[in-house]
């Protein structure tokens, strides 16, 4: 398949993506969902590529899954349109359309074995029953389930459940596989070791891979691009540094990771510099990323890795010590703020050199390019 | 074994001692009793003498009594049939399409049994005779001149059994689709199959487990069923049941009563049987 690169999101681009050339696997333009009077997705558009792993990203009952089924063709949206491969597929029903879904209980048939379960698409499909038998057996193999063709469901373990599961839909070989938080039954042991065979395997089969999940974590872990939605919107779509290093908005920049937030009146604009007053007359340089307008509300975040101790940088904060958590790699430390704000940062511990001690006074510092303006 | 093992087995027998003892007085003395007299000698003038007389089971092959039991199978088998295909779409529309309206209409498919079995089939004589309700509208509608003849026919007897059992089709039929996961409906869908092709290849075959159980809970009393033939079969529809009744009450004839009874029975059993083994085995077969 084509060379993986992480391609910038912009939101006008309908066609294929600009520089890569790169074709649209799943289009949604305008996409809206209601259910009565409430709306599960709102205006949603968004250009998925052509062998791509794809995540949306949000808590419950963002929209993530109504869309992923509004894809699947499960629902229907109540306005917009959604393209498969380039055809739309309004009114298409799921049995026609060229997804697979992997569902988040499996729903693997208890009356049918491994084999049976897997062949299931093929035999709908009228496929041969020579290519029948070897496409299944090299789907069994592909998903290390080879040896099991004969088990019933309930013999099964979870994990291997999921790999029936995962097997079933990529046996029919479709544009692009669904995947409805497919490892969220799972312990987290087997959750990590599967979400790096997942991602190894989507690199083999080359499929477009859609990824519902609400784990930011494995999010990140997984995907070449990330929508982070929010109460049926999307709020930010991009590839996972991006998404980390430079979020768009309070929620993201929440929800992915760790993050220190403050809010304060902007004092001055200078490119993309801005000063921040803070309410207890702190002065904050941070990194604009839109236009702003200065004696506007505004809020920054810095990351907790970010910060550092000493005074030397465009920020300089005096905190004491509160808490010391040794976490192997990395310490973390919460510091408070005269004020009272809670401030976390986190120093690797690559150096023999010992860290600050519970209830010691300290100053911190950061770049003001590392502080970003937050937009909502 | 310990403590705990002694009291556990104390609780299961002192659970499962008044069922033990309501079965083998109820049940297993008089299943004996049926046998040994199938085996003896009726008095003429009713009465019995214990033997061995194999010839009780002989005369249920004389072709007069083999014909009601060919018949008897046919007619239960046909009610059967006729209950699951009328059962099983208002099982499946109750389950799928009932929504809140679900508990509600399952309980109309039981109103039936709130009225004596005995009354409901003596309704369908007002319905069915000469100059009953049917006719009259037939008449009034001048579908017809005359009465037709309704009652007493093998077809009034199938109508009045089918009517009677269905309720023990659907019921079982509506307890297996309920516990279905319309999940692995979607899944199906998803996997290029129809509506057709899902409820042949995933619904229809998860529901087996109550298509079983309502065929076999529908067959056997309609096997055994002597009132709705009796009354409206009248003499040209015997059944085995009625046969039985008739052996017991007028005939006087206590043993071959008793051996067509066994008989009956150990056809039942043998059908079942072979009827599980077929569903079930073609169930685990898969597609």
């Amino acid at each position: 398949m084509q060379e993986r690169k992480t391609t910038e999101h912009s939101p006008t681009a309908s066609g294929a993506g600009p520089d890569t050339g790169r074709e649209v696997a799943v289009e949604l333009t305008g996409v809206t969902k209601r259910f009565g009077e409430f709306v599960a997705v709102e205006d949603l558009s968004l250009d998925i590529y052509e062998g791509e792993f794809f995540s949306l990203l949000g808590p419950s009952g963002c929209g993530k899954t109504t869309t992923l089924r509004m894809i699947a063709g499960f629902d229907e949206p109540t306005e917009g349109n959604i393209s498969v491969a380039g055809e739309q597929v309004r009114g298409v029903p799921p049995y026609r359309r060229p997804v697979n879904t992997v569902f988040q209980s499996y729903a693997i048939f208890p009356h049918l074995n491994v084999f049976d379960n897997v062949a299931f698409g093929l035999r709908r499909a009228g496929v041969q029953k020579d290519e029948i038998r070897q496409r299944v057996t090299d789907a069994c193999e592909m998903v290390q389930l080879a040896g099991f063709e004969k088990r019933r469901p309930n013999m099964l373990s979870g994990g291997q459940q999921q790999r029936v599961a995962l097997a079933r839909a990529l046996v029919n070989r479709p544009k692009v596989l669904l995947l409805d938080e497919p490892l969220g039954a799972l312990d987290l042991k087997l959750r990590k070791e599967l979400q790096l065979e997942l991602r190894t395997l989507q690199h083999e089969v080359g499929i477009t891979f859609v990824y519902v999940t609400h784990d930011q974590e494995e999010a990140l872990t997984m995907s070449d691009r990330i929508a982070v939605m929010d109460s049926g919107v999307v709020r930010q779509v991009a590839d996972p540094a991006t998404l980390y290093e430079f979020p768009h908005d309070r929620f993201v920049a929440g929800f992915i990771g760790q993050t220190n937030m403050f809010s304060g009146r902007v004092e001055a604009v200078e490119g993309d510099r801005v000063t921040l007053r803070t309410s207890d007359g702190e002065k904050i340089e941070a990194k604009g990323q839109e236009a702003i307008e200065a004696n506007s509300e505004a809020h920054v975040a810095v990351r907790p890795e970010k910060i550092r101790f000493g005074g030397d940088g465009d920020n300089v904060l005096s905190v004491t010590i509160e808490q010391v958590v040794y976490l192997g790699v990395s310490t973390q430390y919460i510091a408070v703020r005269p004020d009272g704000e809670k401030i976390v940062l986190y120093q690797q511990n690559s150096h023999d050199t010992a860290g600050p001690a519970e209830g010691e006074r300290v100053s911190v510092a950061w770049d003001a390019a590392n502080c970003l303006v937050l937009g909502g | 074994m310990g403590g705990k093992g002694r009291g556990w087995t104390l609780r299961l027998v002192g659970l499962l001692t008044p069922i033990t003892v309501w079965l083998g007085l109820f049940f297993l003395v008089p299943l004996l009793l049926i046998l040994a007299y199938s085996f003896g000698k009726s008095g003429v003038y009713g009465g019995i003498t214990l033997g061995f007389n194999p010839g009780n089971y002989l005369k249920v092959f004389d072709p007069l009594y083999l014909e009601i039991i060919i018949r008897t199978f046919v007619i239960a088998a046909l009610t059967t049939l006729i209950c699951f295909a009328l059962g099983y779409p208002l099982a499946y529309f109750i389950t799928f399409k009932g929504r809140r309206w679900r508990n509600a209409l399952i309980l109309l498919v039981m109103v039936p049994f709130w009225t004596s079995l005995l009354i409901r089939a003596y309704s369908w004589v007002v319905i069915l005779s000469g100059n009953g309700i049917a006719n009259k509208t037939l008449q009034f509608l001048g579908i017809t001149d005359a009465p037709v003849t309704l009652i007493f026919t093998s077809q009034a007897v199938l109508m009045g059994m089918v009517y009677s059992y269905l309720p023990f089709m659907i019921l079982p039929l509506y307890a297996s689709l309920e516990k279905f996961d319309t999940r692995l409906k979607e899944a199906a869908k998803d996997l290029g199959a129809s509506r057709w092709e899902t409820f042949w290849r995933v619904t229809f075959p998860l529901s087996m487990p109550g298509v079983i159980a309502g065929s076999i809970l529908v067959f056997i009393p309609s096997a055994g069923e002597f009132v709705i033939p009796q009354l409206l079969g009248g003499s040209r529809t015997v059944m085995t049941g009625s046969l039985i009744q008739s052996q017991f009450g007028s005939a006087r004839d206590w043993a071959f009563g008793s051996a067509l009874s066994i008989m009956l029975a150990a056809l039942l059993l043998a059908a079942i049987l072979f009827y599980v083994r077929r569903v079930g085995a073609d169930k685990l077969e898969g597609v």
